[in-house]
């Protein structure tokens, strides 16, 4: 499994990594993003950090190295939801009528989503297991695995939602908060897939070898092109509620003659 | 294994989706202008303030011509004639609504309040309204205007449930104005 061609590979890919992290710092740093962008700075940060103590571990320590990484990635979950708040919350401000009107149904969903996720990982841990032994380097990562998929799942599903939601009200978003989002979610999503298809078949392990951190190094290179330029969401223009009030008779002189058509 | 299927085909699809929103590029926000142009397409909803639909579809006319044997081509014409009118004003009323829901939209994007319960009623009656007047197209189509009010009555329930978005709107409005939207309600449903 470990051949030596697989393991410049994987020591390549995440030097690439962090010397991208690294970038996406720094840009965030230069152009003072990191005051407009805090929580994903913050997710950055811990990226830059966690991934560059793998990489040491990997080189110095390669007994822990295993270890170390999927303790890192199962702290990593957690963490991810600093890039869904962060583009939840460029998406709808808080100061504007979206929010004011959605946020309290929108985070009942989103602890839903979260309880479901800690379902589907409760229930993998207990009753998940497939019977087939599987090798034994496999079986450790299973719980990580499980846990990986269960959130990256949910919160790939919350960034689609914010993202479906913005379009349905029209809402622009910026290049920064469109290639963070657009990334994160499509990386996320690979990773739930590639981690439910080790789990299901041995023969998908190599694949995990390459798949999940090239995905990963592709998001980071979407972030840097997405930080690139600073182009913030544009700001949402606020009408009065007097024009709903007039939609409200508008609407319900339309149902009211389908209604006459119905039962004339 | 059914959990680690439904997992794997899960990330796939959402992984196609983001593709497609990002191949998909910005939503198209309204101008200044267009809301404009929107309240005063609103104010002209041109299926809405017909007001003689109940005629349209009376059918005392056509049997009256068919009685008679001499007019019954004069009937048919009449009958195709109004078949012709009733789809027409159909298509007016789905207009009508598509143009409603946008300028909902546009209008809680612009900071409106608005409830997520709300804006699912709302989306629950569009949805509603247009599979049912499709449904009245297609009857009209296959059985002619005359039968549609016989045909139908039995989707009463359905329309029932298609207000209940405008009626979860309706608590925004003042109370001074209740009593002026409950008559021209039940001038319109009379």
């Amino acid at each position: 499994m470990y051949t030596t061609t697989v393991m410049v590979l994987s020591i390549g890919i995440c030097v690439t990594a962090v010397l991208l992290e690294l970038s996406a710092v720094l840009l965030l740093l230069r152009k003072s993003l990191w005051r407009e962008y805090p929580f994903f700075f913050v997710y950055t940060i811990w990226l830059l950090v966690g991934n560059t103590a793998v990489l040491f571990v990997d080189l110095w320590s390669p007994h822990v190295y295993a270890t170390v990484f999927w303790y890192g990635d199962s702290a990593d979950i957690g963490l991810r939801l600093l890039v869904v708040w962060e583009v939840f919350r460029q998406t709808f401000p808080k100061n504007s009528g979206l929010s004011r009107s959605f946020s309290k149904g929108l985070g009942i969903v989103a602890v839903g989503l979260l309880i479901v996720a800690c379902v589907t990982f409760w229930g993998y841990l207990n009753y998940g297991l497939p019977s087939p032994p599987a090798p034994s380097r496999v079986a450790s990562w299973r719980p990580h695995l499980a846990l990986d998929r269960s959130f990256g799942f949910v919160e790939a599903l919350m960034i689609l939602g914010t993202l479906v939601v913005a379009r349905y009200y029209g809402v622009k978003c910026g290049r920064n908060i469109r290639g963070i989002a657009l990334a994160f979610g499509a990386w996320a999503s690979i990773s739930t897939a590639n981690n439910a298809m080790i789990d299901l078949a041995n023969s998908f392990v190599p694949l995990f070898y390459y798949l999940r951190p090239l995905s990963f190094v592709i998001m980071l290179v979407v972030w840097i092109w997405a930080l690139w330029v600073y182009e913030p969401n544009p700001p949402i223009r606020e009408s009065e509620a007097v024009e709903l009030n007039r939609w409200t008779e508008d609407w319900n002189r339309t149902i009211s003659t389908a209604r006459t058509l119905i039962r004339p | 294994m059914i959990n680690l299927i439904i997992f794997t085909t899960l990330g796939l699809v959402l992984f196609g989706s983001f593709i497609v929103l990002a191949l998909k590029g910005s939503p198209r926000s309204l101008p200044d202008s267009s809301a404009v142009h929107a309240i005063s397409e609103i104010i002209n909803l041109e299926g809405s303030s017909f007001s003689t639909a109940k005629r349209l579809l009376d059918d005392t006319d056509y049997q009256v011509l068919c009685s008679n044997p001499d007019l019954r081509r004069l009937a048919e014409r009449f009958r195709n004639e109004r078949r012709r009118l009733a789809l027409t004003w159909i298509s007016l009323l789905q207009n009508d609504l598509i143009t409603l829901w946008r300028f909902r939209r546009f209008l809680i994007q612009r900071g409106v309040p608005s409830t997520v319960r709300e804006e699912l009623g709302t989306l629950q009656a569009l949805v509603l309204s247009l599979v049912l007047l499709n449904f009245i197209r297609l009857s009209i189509l296959a059985v002619g205007p005359f039968a549609l009010p016989r045909a139908t009555r039995q989707a009463g329930q359905l329309v029932d449930s298609m207000s209940k978005g405008a009626a979860l709107v309706l608590g925004r409005i003042p109370a001074a104005g209740w009593a002026e939207i409950e008559r021209s309600w039940v001038k319109s449903a009379a």
